[in-house]
């Protein structure tokens, strides 16, 4: 899940190098946290929330295979 | 117009005072919400003895997924049989519209592309495309395919993936499909610095959804058309009303529209007189 938050921020922002996901694995849960540089909040979390909201939805399918719910964090 | 209609009824027991009601309404059980005002009491030799009295009230969308109105506002109170519109489709779940076979209202068909015509945005779509479903685990094939197209008409182009159980990738009301279609050109367009055209497709999804919105679009124009009537279609996703306006472009004898605000808003087909 880590990889795939890594590739999708990185390929959408302009400061790449300043991408960092941390995955924070739980029983029940995982949570993904991206940090990404000030300049490019806008472009990962997109109008109305609409990519920060199609990444929740794709983590979710994998996430389901494990059984597990996740949560996107943007800092 | 889902407007809900209600009526009280008194009858021995609670049984008979619903069919009463129902009978009332013509609508059929599942539909109507029952609330037992007072339960019924037998009483010693008659005295003290109670009827049972329900209300029902038509659910908020009657009938769900057709609803008609009728030119004419004022409705009456008590609606006889012919009045009642009876949608041929009970069940709110989409999937099961089961309209007539009638290829005339197809949608253009979709035919595998080869390598050489492949533009840039495509393989760029493509590679993108792959990535993701590698990074997600997902076990998939994306063949790139273009819609049969006239020569006034552009195709459209789909990227198409394919691969054994992949409705998780669909999911509810191809809400995953749209993200993952949604983060691909996103991606894609970044990448070559101009709009990405292209759709992406699971298993055929969309093709079948489109196809069937097709059909459902011009039987429903022509019943518009035929008994001078508005038909409302019910609540849609931007893209899927997109879909109607586009099937319906062509014809001359009605006009549509979309009304209604954000999750509600829907399609509205006008007849048009010449």
């Amino acid at each position: 899940m880590k990889e795939l938050v890594e590739y999708i921020a990185k390929s959408l922002v302009d400061n790449p190098e300043s991408v960092e996901v941390t995955e924070i694995p739980g029983r029940t849960a995982v949570i993904i946290e991206l940090k990404v540089s000030p300049d490019d909040m806008g472009r990962i979390i997109g109008k109305d929330g609409r990519v920060a909201n199609a990444i929740r939805v794709l983590l979710r399918v994998v996430a389901a295979r494990e059984g597990k719910r996740v949560t996107l964090e943007i800092i | 117009m889902s407007e809900t209609r209600s009526v009280e009824i008194t009858a021995p027991d609670i049984e008979e005072a619903i069919e009463a009601g129902l009978k009332q309404l013509d609508v059929s059980r599942e539909n109507v919400i029952v609330e037992v005002l007072e339960e019924p009491a037998r009483g010693i030799l008659g005295l003290g003895s109670r009827f049972a009295r329900v209300r029902l009230t038509t659910a908020a969308r009657p009938l769900s997924e057709m609803v008609v109105t009728s030119a004419k506002k004022e409705a009456p109170p008590r609606p006889k049989k012919q009045q009642v519109y009876r949608p041929r489709i009970e069940d709110d779940d989409e999937e099961d519209f089961d309209f007539e076979d009638d290829d005339s209202y197809a949608s253009p068909s979709v035919i595998p592309l080869d390598e050489a015509e492949w533009t840039d945005e495509l393989k760029a779509g493509k590679e993108t495309l792959e990535e993701i479903l590698r990074l997600m685990e997902v076990d998939a094939s994306v063949d790139v395919e273009a819609t049969e197209h006239s020569k006034e008409e552009n195709p459209t182009y789909v990227l198409h993936v394919q691969g054994d159980d992949l409705s998780s990738l669909i999911g509810r009301r191809g809400n995953t499909l749209a993200a993952l279609q949604y983060i691909t050109r996103l991606i894609a367009s970044r990448n070559l610095q101009k709009r990405a055209d292209f759709t992406v497709d699971v298993d055929g999804y969309k093709a079948k959804r489109i196809d069937r919105l097709h059909k459902m679009a011009h039987q429903m124009a022509d019943q518009a058309a035929e008994r001078n009537r508005i038909m409302k279609l019910k609540p849609m996703p931007a893209h899927e009303r997109r879909i109607i306006h586009m099937a319906l472009r062509h014809r001359s004898d009605v006009t549509t529209r979309s009304q209604g605000e954000g999750k509600f808003r829907r399609v509205t087909i006008i007849p048009q007189k010449d």
